[in-house]
């Protein structure tokens, strides 16, 4: 093999590599901000809603978790203008991806309602606690420990896979910077290898900020590796 | 609407639907081969980093080190990566063989963690016992360990074999003939996007459901020991 890496055109270019970093990290925060809500709502009523909610939400959840975030990418994005409405690249990404993360987070945090004991909530009502009192005594500590580490290895799913996806229509995250980027010189090796480095270090800085808001906030021991 | 009424007839046609069908089993075949294969070198990988001894230390850094930087670079850029460097080193690579390559680099990341979780749920004292018996290593993880781990180890396995057809939509961008490419395909001759890609979405579903639904069966049979099951069976009259 004769090819001569040359890292040089990267690094000239590297400013807009971290700006696309940043919109990444962004995209990732938002995208999981708002699956957060979904999936909050989407648990509440798996676990307490109505049967006819809670079949809705099932089917829901079922076609979600079973076809890929790009195709549902591509239907907001390629179907939605037929029907009148023209959303921007961006904005196509982070209601997808929110829809995406919503159902995998309903999953995921109707494992934490279910850890809550129901004798732990009526002792909770004999000691005379307030509603918001239970749910910030009893029921958090609860959901925070036994799904704050699942939570968290699904942050750098959404960080990682979700908004990768992005690229293909032609949002600049990280990924589409890099693709652009190495479209003008056709560089593609180093720019991937640089970009998949930067991936790497970004996921540790999102995991050693995760490992320690756990540790602080909810008291959970997370794990970084 | 009346757009997609119209187009419906011509979309769900014959030859569009053998087209589909082609490329829904060539998604399955990639994701199978891609992670059957990787599954095989996930546990090459693991053997290796259960080396004890402080000589294989920099084997097991290696090993550590693969795992964790693979589960944090997208699939994307994997895919990148492969079909680049496979091309400066032999320019007459299939695609297809690029994404198994790709797929496999992935699954062997994903797959090692859940291989070792398996491994390490055998109680230790198993593996004592077999080195008392003057087994060897690899003896002692055939014929004692891995018997014992199968019922961890499959169904996160299968869970993971069906998410991995699902992001095997990504391969399409360096232009596998698979379901998704196929979907761009057909949006590009003029199909509306919402049939188009409601179609495919529904035949990604077809192939992942059942899959799924196959995991979620043999996790609920495989975590009841066997002993508990017959005394199950005992009591429910």
């Amino acid at each position: 093999m004769n090819y001569r890496f040359q890292f040089g055109v990267v690094w000239e270019n590297f400013p807009q590599l971290l700006e696309g970093a940043w919109l990444t990290f962004q995209l990732g925060v938002f995208a999981f901000a708002g699956g957060a809500i979904v999936g909050l709502l989407g648990a509440a009523i798996k676990t307490y809603g109505p049967w006819p909610l809670r079949l809705l939400v099932d089917t829901y959840v079922v076609f979600i978790t079973n076809t890929p975030a790009l195709i549902q990418i591509y239907f907001l994005y390629f179907g939605l203008p037929e029907v009148g409405l023209r959303w921007s690249n961006e904005a196509c990404l982070l209601i997808g991806l929110t829809l995406n993360a919503g159902a995998y987070l309903t999953l995921i945090l109707r494992a934490g309602f279910i850890s809550v004991r129901v004798t732990e909530i009526e002792a909770g009502q004999t000691l005379g606690m307030s509603l918001i009192q239970q749910i910030r005594y009893i029921v958090m500590p609860h959901i925070a420990k036994s799904i704050y580490p699942a939570l968290a290895n699904f942050f750098i799913v959404v960080l990682v896979m979700g908004t990768s996806v992005g690229a293909l229509i032609g949002v600049d995250e990280l990924t589409g910077q890099a693709i652009n980027l190495s479209s003008v010189n056709y560089r593609w090796l180093e720019y991937f290898t640089v970009v998949a480095g930067m991936y790497v270090v970004l996921t540790f800085i999102a995991s050693i900020g995760l490992a320690l808001l756990g540790r602080w906030v909810f008291r959970v021991k997370a794990r970084i590796f | 609407m009346e757009r997609i009424l119209e187009q419906a007839p011509r979309f769900f046609s014959g030859p569009n639907l053998t087209l589909l069908f082609e490329s829904a089993m060539l998604t399955l075949g990639m994701t199978l081969a891609g992670c059957l294969i990787g599954f095989g070198f996930a546990f090459v990988l693991v053997f290796l980093r259960q080396t004890p001894g402080l000589w294989a230390l920099p084997l097991r850094l290696v090993c550590i080190t693969y795992v964790e930087v693979f589960r944090r670079i997208p699939f994307i850029v994997v895919i990148y990566l492969v079909l680049f460097f496979i091309q400066t080193v032999t320019p007459d690579a299939s695609l297809f063989t690029i994404a198994v390559i790709a797929i496999c680099l992935y699954a062997v990341a994903y797959t090692a963690d859940i291989i070792r979780g398996g491994l390490e749920s055998v109680p230790a004292t198993q593996v004592e016992a077999a080195q008392a018996m003057n087994l060897s290593r690899l003896q002692t993880n055939l014929r004692i360990v891995l018997p014992q781990a199968w019922p961890v180890i499959v169904p996160p396995a299968i869970a993971f074999a069906v998410s991995f057809i699902k992001d095997t939509a990504l391969v399409s961008q360096v232009g596998v003939f698979e379901l998704t490419f196929r979907g761009k395909e057909l949006n590009n001759q003029g199909y509306s996007g919402i049939l188009v890609f409601g179609t495919i979405a529904f035949c990604y579903f077809l192939l992942s459901f059942p899959l799924s639904l196959l995991g979620q069966h043999l996790e609920k049979r495989l975590a009841t020991p066997r002993g508990e099951r017959r005394t199950r069976k005992i009591r429910q009259p």
